[in-house]
């Protein structure tokens, strides 16, 4: 799994990794339900970047409509003061394949 | 007597007696399209959140109340509420009452029309239909918005629900442990509500047709679950007889199912295997739990339906490798698609026929759409590297259609093999025997291939030339009929002259009647439906051969079927009388006579 980290944007800190959808289905409900809900913890404003779209990863709705299929590559920008902390969840998640 | 008696398909057995308690009668509330004045906007939003809140707290509570055996329920159940808590749905309803001076409901179905757009646009039909979730969410908030009660909460005791359809979303929020029965107008035996009533073991019946014309919110109701009826409003005898009738039922079912692990072997040591029929690969558990000893046939239609393309080989492959591999080393037996122009996608617009039952369908379908054959054989094929997997054909009407359809398999192997993909070469290939001229050609078909497999529900259908669906001329539907059973006999016959095995997968196998009779053929093995399997290992166990042949030799010489149905009878009365109290399908079915 590749990882980037880049700090600093605007005195801002914005995390950024990229990743990969290693789980069968690709980013259906049950995966993009945890990662919504794991999301919804952190204070951080993040993003999921995936084909020049950019949408909240807070959302359900939002992860859902990107409907990436398995072994599409995307990347979690977070910015804020837990994204470091933020980042690593998400990314762990698409490492363990959503725990499916 | 009752008030009414209505008659249903029984897709759960048992019998609950209660009120009735019907859901979904609101449905189609009419929603309110205002605009509220500048002054208004704080207050609609706050009337918006509150009410997100609302489902949100019911939802988490019915949550807590999911029962292990229905986790894919409650997994719903999260999705739902993580839709709830989503900023797209409550945040963009919220910039609608303020942009534009909407009411909370009339701004909350801008906000779900929008996500309907975004939705559309997704090529993964999986996905698409998550868009049905979203609508539920907000179909429960607009209720709380408006004032309706959603139906499901005003559920206080234990009752018996009642409905013109039951749909997933619907069936994850009832309250299971208040849940003593369902009955609907819609749907079949694959219907949700059959397979959650098979899963918590609750009567259930559906395709009760006038339902609603007949029962209100609290009559006093009798699910039937073993002879598909409801009673509304019983008299005192009528209850008390059900009363007995269920207590002994219970009884009845306990006491079976701890002997059903055991072999199917009658007392002067003949084995017959007893497998199941199933539809969804859910139900294996069911077949094991039931002391079923392989699956018989499996259904392979429920995939395709209820959707707009077809499902790739992937897709199905999936399936069948989780099937062949939880199943192993028991055997599992596909049968290829059986649909047609009765049932299917919507893509295949030719299929408006005048006569489907006869039309294209079942292997004529098939061998018309290679490339969607091909592709099913592909996936059963890689399945049977992983289990102990069969297929058969369905609805063969001749040597020359089985030869096709054994050329598409052996082309379908030839690029397994070529791609290096694992199959399993000798995989055994059987046929469906359930045409008439299948029967009567059954000598030359049993020299095409490893098995038959008689699908008796359509045998005799196209036999006696009855629907039994057709109200007018389903008492001509005769399992005992002197035909249907020669029919039978010619087949076993037949397949044991060419040394094939021969099962038996219709409805028939699964009667307490029948099955001495089809002992005393020597049929090979019997697939059911699993929650049946207890009941007819039972009967297998408690007979012997000899008798059954006896009984066999008495009915062939029988001319008419009241004759056959009271041999039977006498037999069963003499041998299983427990039996006698709920398998009353003979003893109502007589008028027909003959």
């Amino acid at each position: 799994m590749n990882t980037n980290n880049q700090t600093n944007s605007d005195g801002g800190n914005v995390q950024s990794r990229l990743v990969i959808v290693a789980n069968e289905h690709g980013l259906h409900a049950r995966p993009a339900g945890k990662l919504a809900q794991q999301a919804q913890a952190f204070e951080a404003d993040i993003l999921l970047v995936y084909d020049e779209q950019e949408v909240d990863a807070k959302s359900i709705l939002d992860v859902l409509t990107l409907a990436a299929g398995p072994g599409e590559k995307l990347e979690i920008r977070a910015s804020g003061s837990d994204a470091e902390q933020a980042a690593d969840a998400l990314q762990t998640l698409f490492a363990n394949k959503f725990e499916e | 007597m009752a008030d009414k008696i209505l008659s249903g398909i029984s897709v759960a057995t048992g019998i609950a007696i209660g009120k009735a308690f019907f859901v979904n009668r609101n449905h189609k509330a009419h929603l309110p399209r205002q605009t509220v004045s500048a002054d208004q906007v704080a207050n609609e939003i706050s009337l918006l959140h509150d009410a997100f809140a609302l489902v949100e707290a019911e939802l988490s509570a019915t949550r807590e109340h999911v029962p292990a055996e229905l986790k894919d329920y409650g997994l719903l159940i999260d999705t739902h509420i993580l839709m709830l808590k989503d900023p797209k749905l409550s945040g963009t309803a919220e910039e609608y009452i303020k942009s534009l001076g909407l009411n909370a409901a009339w701004a909350l179905e801008k906000a779900v029309a929008d996500q309907e757009a975004a939705f559309g646009a997704i090529d993964d039909p999986y996905i698409r239909e998550r868009m049905q979730d979203v609508r539920v969410v907000a179909d429960k908030v607009q209720a709380k918005l408006i004032g309706h009660e959603a139906d499901l909460e005003a559920l206080s005791g234990r009752a018996i629900i009642m409905a013109h359809d039951l749909t997933p979303a619907d069936t994850v929020e009832l309250q299971v442990d208040k849940i003593m029965g369902f009955a609907t107008v819609c749907g079949g035996k694959t219907s949700h509500t059959g397979i959650m009533a098979r899963s918590l073991a609750i009567p259930a019946l559906v395709g009760v047709d006038k339902l609603e014309d007949y029962v209100n919110d609290g009559d006093l109701v009798v699910i039937d679950g073993l002879s598909g009826k409801i009673v509304v409003n019983p008299t005192d005898d009528e209850l008390e007889e059900y009363n007995e009738r269920a207590a002994f039922f219970e009884d009845y079912s306990r006491k079976i199912k701890r002997h059903c692990q055991l072999p199917a072997e009658t007392f002067d040591g003949s084995r017959v295997k007893v497998m199941a029929n199933i539809e969804l690969v859910e139900e294996v558990a069911s077949v094991i739990d039931n002391g079923g000893e392989g699956v018989g046939l499996y259904r392979t239609e429920y995939a395709y339906l209820n959707r707009t393309e077809l499902p790739d080989e992937d897709e199905l492959a999936e399936k069948y490798i989780d099937l062949a591999a939880i199943m192993s080393p028991r055997k599992v037996i596909f049968r290829t698609l059986d649909l047609g122009a009765d049932k299917f996608i919507s893509s295949y617009g030719e299929l408006n026929e005048v006569n489907p039952a006869m039309g294209l369908r079942a292997i004529r379908f098939c061998l018309k759409h290679p490339k969607l054959f091909k592709t099913q054989l592909r996936a059963i094929l890689r399945a049977s590297a992983y289990g102990n997997v069969s297929l058969m054909f369905p609805m063969i009407s001749g040597v020359k259609e089985v030869r096709q359809a054994k050329a598409w398999l052996a082309q379908a192997k030839a690029e397994l093999r070529r791609e290096g993909v694992e199959y399993d070469p000798n995989i055994p290939v059987g046929i469906m025997i359930e045409l008439p001229a299948a029967v009567m050609i059954a000598e030359y078909l049993a020299q095409e291939v490893d098995f038959f497999s008689i699908g008796t529900n359509d045998l005799i259908q196209y036999s006696i030339g009855v629907d039994r669906t057709n109200h007018h001329v389903s008492y001509l539907y005769q399992p005992l009929h002197p035909a249907t059973l020669r029919t039978i006999k010619l087949v076993v016959d037949a397949a044991h002259q060419a040394g094939i095995e021969v099962s038996l997968c219709g409805e028939v196998a699964s009667d307490p009647f029948c099955v001495p009779i089809l002992l005393g053929m020597g049929i090979d093995s019997i697939s059911l439906t699993p929650q049946a399997i207890p009941g007819i290992k039972r009967i297998i166990r408690q007979t012997n051969m000899h008798d059954c042949r006896k009984l066999l030799k008495d009915v062939l010489e029988c001319r008419t079927v009241s004759r056959i149905n009271n041999l039977v009878m006498d037999n069963i009365f003499k041998h299983f009388p427990d039996e006698v109290s709920f398998f009353t399908s003979l003893l109502e079915n007589d008028e027909a006579g003959s």
